[in-house]
């Protein structure tokens, strides 16, 4: 009954699946399962949920802005749209001097990037492995929510919301009718 | 492609340009009549006209045709039109309008293949040309048209520009790679010359020969290559930023609109008002010029309406029969100024105190307000100052429209009034998108973008100059010594500036308290550039203004010529006299025996800006030099009496001259002669046989005492 499959059936299917993995969207599959990204910022490992970011970039150019907030590296631009980059080891506390190599664009509004300085690897994991509660020991404000069990150890999650929050505090410090003149 | 589509696209634009040249035509017929705006507008109709039957538009084309009819008698003979005849060709100047803007309602090019039949469009209701019962009767379909399928038309096609020249941008990738190839192929062969050169005894003489000649050619092939490739990209650069710019409208296009509320609402009045506008050449975006024009249609009826005076009160109060209502556009900095002025009665103080009386705007028993109290009050809304509520300008709509706008586009409005001479209404908006050319400048590695309108001069340094300029925090510029601050230290404040070649140039720069300089690594020419402001979570220094963004879609900084000249001006504590501008060089003293040479060198003087004092002898020299403040003398040495180096001797002594330098200018050329001024105290000898008013000039730039 089950013959082998032929030759030409195979490269059907093959490019059935691979034309498919364009059309279908890119999202998390189930719900056992969390999409992370493995980084590090500053020297430490960190975990980041896939679908709190909107893009990742390797090597963007990012134009320095003179500004009395440390964590601001500056602006880069994305389809013509400018915005701010924030170096994430310095949002959690522990800048290092090497400038980060990737950006992380974040969902939501305004448009804000974080800087990291490595991006390790994509995993899938079961929801089972995440630890929720916050897990600040070592970050501040609160920009870290939750653990993520892995065979090498077990890691932060940066939670992005949180952190969009401590970055827009920082931001704040100026309002706008204040820069305007 | 679209045409094929749309045959009505290109009549649209055509149409919209005619009837935008119409109305501005008949406006000025209305003003001044005679043969030639006659004779204009008989042109733009008839053009009209005829476009409209080529595309089969007789609702137009019958319009212009009427409209011709109207003017045809009055193509010779100055007298102006009759008023009906001037209602007329306003009628149907109005209909031509309401048709084509019907025509432009459609989202442009229909989908279907086969050309659409030309919509005819049910005849719109023509706004009513006289008073009409309703409180805005609004004739002029203004801020609309901004946003019309034209000029959506015309961004699509920009977007498609834009994108096309970003394409052509990605081209450039390869090219910059082959420039690097051609560098790094000229490089082995210079190492393979350098090899040639120790293998004396291997290689023959002709191989080295070759070997050289190679390197030289692919060394200036590779220079010519980059060059031509740096060009490109410049020049791509500056398409892409001015079809960005393409985008923004000119401030012009509203004026008819505007010109038309006031000619409506002085018809109405019974007034004669002249309108003057100004600045029509800036550019902005459509989202805020039609909110801004929409209030404005308000402030200029109102000036007509409030402001100015029948023509009897008028010329009782010696003013000109005629009023003038003017509306100025500037660009300040990141801010766009509308300015609505007239020379009529001023708002009506004593009516405005009693209406918030009556309204309880003000608290019983509390003092009488004062004159910005009151206009406070007109900005809060709700108040008239009109006796009646006009058709034209009704309870403070006008303000209300205005203040509204304001807030909308996080704007300023301001009003100024002098009881008797005028008003002058205010808007003040940040602008979002700007047009402007940039002078590229680079500084501690960092490459920043100054508004080139604000440049008022680019110097070189000299190691030397810079080193002093930025000791003494103070550059010598045209008789001004100008504050001088380093750019990198106000781009890297608080932070270590990285390595750089340091300061090679410095750019004077015109800012709002006068001028200050800044200095630079390097100058790297100029671009278009369209400015938006920075993103909402980067707060920076108030040296950066805004944000452009470059062919490569990075970003660049343009720096803020009002936040640099305070960063300038805080560096200096505050410690010596502010502003460069304030300090005006003190008198000059002439002292010379020859009529001819005084008066000479008065009028070198005077014509570089200096004030001069003659003296015809040493000795009235040093009498004058005694009883006034003189900035410098400069003296002749051979006179009867006291000589020149006797009048530089005796004023060096003199503790209260001392500190006025003193130039000697003589026919005498001598080394002895030059040594002995220097020895007496000149600071400095010009001789006449090789009289250089330049070098004059610099000398004394350079000495002039300051008050």
């Amino acid at each position: 009954m089950t013959r082998p499959e032929t030759v030409a059936e195979r490269v059907t299917r093959l490019r059935d699946d691979f034309d498919r993995s364009f059309a279908e969207p890119a999202r998390v599959f189930d719900d056992e399962n969390i999409e992370l990204l493995a980084v590090r910022a500053g020297d430490r490992p960190y975990a980041i949920r896939l679908a709190q970011a909107s893009g990742v970039h390797p090597e963007r150019p990012v134009t320095a802005l003179p500004t009395t907030v440390g964590a601001l590296l500056g602006v880069a631009g994305y389809a013509g749209v400018v915005v701010p980059v924030y170096d994430l080891a310095a949002l959690l506390g522990h800048p290092i001097p090497q400038r980060p190599r990737w950006l992380l664009l974040t969902a939501g509004a305004p448009p804000l990037t974080l800087a990291f300085h490595e991006l390790e690897r994509h995993l899938r994991v079961p929801a089972t492995d995440v630890i929720a509660g916050t897990v600040d020991s070592a970050g501040r404000h609160g920009c870290l929510h939750g653990m993520v069990r892995l065979a090498d150890g077990n890691r932060p999650i940066v939670d992005v919301p949180a952190t969009r929050e401590l970055v827009h505090q920082l931001a704040g410090h100026r309002p706008v009718s204040e820069e305007s003149r | 492609m679209a045409e094929g589509k749309d045959p009505l696209r290109y009549f649209r634009i055509e149409a919209r340009e005619l009837i935008d040249q119409i109305s501005a035509g008949v406006l000025d017929l209305d003003q001044r009549a005679g043969p030639e705006p006659v004779a204009k507008l008989l042109r733009f109709a008839h053009t009209l006209k005829g476009a409209a039957r080529v595309v089969r538009q007789k609702d137009i084309a019958d319009r212009a045709h009427a409209f011709e009819e109207v003017l045809v008698p009055h193509r010779t003979g100055e007298a102006p039109l009759a008023a009906e005849e001037m209602r007329e060709l306003l009628r149907l100047n109005d209909e031509i309008a309401a048709y084509v803007s019907l025509m432009e309602q459609p989202p442009a090019p229909a989908s279907t293949p086969a050309p659409a039949p030309p919509p005819s469009p049910s005849p719109p209701p023509p706004p009513s040309p006289s008073p009409a019962p309703e409180p805005e009767p609004a004739p002029a379909p203004a801020p609309e048209h901004l946003e019309t399928a034209t000029q959506r038309a015309s961004t699509q096609d920009l977007d498609e520009l834009l994108d096309a020249i970003g394409e052509t941008n990605t081209r450039m990738a390869p090219l910059r790679a082959g420039c690097a190839t051609v560098e790094r192929l000229h490089r082995s062969a210079e190492s393979l010359v350098d090899q040639l050169r120790l293998d004396r005894g291997t290689a023959s003489g002709t191989a080295r020969a070759a070997a050289a000649r190679l390197a030289g050619d692919l060394g200036s092939a590779a220079r010519r290559f980059t060059d031509a490739v740096d060009q490109i990209e410049r020049e791509l650069d500056d398409v892409r930023a001015r079809a960005e710019g393409l985008r923004l409208v000119p401030v012009g296009s509203v004026f008819t609109t505007l010109r038309r509320a006031v000619r409506d609402a002085a018809d109405a009045e019974g007034r004669r008002v002249r309108f003057v506008a100004q600045g029509g050449g800036i550019r902005m975006g459509a989202h805020l010029l039609g909110p801004v024009s929409g209030a404005f249609l308000h402030v200029v009826r109102n000036s007509v309406v409030h402001g100015i005076e029948p023509e009897d009160v008028r010329l009782a109060a010696g003013k000109p029969a005629e009023g003038t209502v003017s509306v100025e556009v500037e660009r300040r900095g990141r801010f766009a100024v509308f300015r609505c002025s007239d020379d009529g009665r001023g708002f009506d103080l004593d009516a405005l105190r009693r209406t918030a009386e009556a309204r309880g705007l003000l608290p019983p028993g509390a003092p009488p307000p004062d004159v910005d109290a009151l206009l406070r009050l007109v900005l809060q809304g709700g108040i008239s100052t009109s006796p009646s509520v006009t058709e034209v300008a009704g309870r403070g709509i006008g303000m209300d429209a205005v203040r509204e706008v304001g807030a909308q586009l996080q704007g300023e409005v301001r009003v100024r009034s002098t009881p008797g001479h005028g008003a002058t209404v205010e808007l003040i908006i940040p602008l979002a998108l700007l047009a402007m050319t940039g002078l590229i400048v680079e500084a501690g590695g960092t490459v920043a973008t100054l508004p080139l309108d604000a440049v008022r001069a680019c110097v070189r340094l000299g190691g030397d100059e810079a080193v002093a300029a930025a000791a003494s925090g103070r550059l010598v510029h045209e008789d001004a010594a100008a504050p001088f601050l380093p750019l990198a230290e106000v781009l890297y404040a608080g932070s270590t500036v990285p390595d750089s070649p340091g300061v090679g140039a410095a750019v004077v720069v015109n800012g709002p308290d006068g001028v200050f300089a800044i200095g630079v690594d390097r100058l790297a020419g100029t671009s278009a550039l369209v400015a938006r402001p920075l993103p909402e979570l980067a707060p920076a220094s108030p040296v950066i203004g805004s944000v452009a963004v470059d062919a490569d879609g990075t970003p660049r900084l343009v720096l803020d010529p009002a936040g640099l000249a305070e960063e300038v001006l805080r560096s200096h504590h505050g410690a010596r006299p502010m502003v460069a501008a304030a300090a005006e060089p003190l008198p000059i003293l002439v002292v010379d025996d020859s009529l001819t040479t005084r008066m000479l060198e008065r009028s070198i003087l005077e014509s570089a800006g200096y004030e001069v004092d003659l003296a015809a002898s040493g000795e009235e020299g040093l009498e004058k030099a005694r009883s006034g403040r003189y900035g410098l003398f400069l003296t002749d040495i051979d006179m009867p009496g006291i000589d020149g180096f006797t009048f530089v001797e005796r004023t060096r002594a003199d503790p209260q001259l001392a500190g006025v330098p003193a130039i000697l200018v003589s026919s005498r050329a001598s080394a002895a002669d030059r040594d002995r001024g220097r020895a007496v105290g000149a600071s400095a000898y010009v001789v006449k046989g090789e009289f250089d008013q330049e070098q004059l000039l610099d000398h004394i730039r350079r000495l002039v005492v300051r008050s």
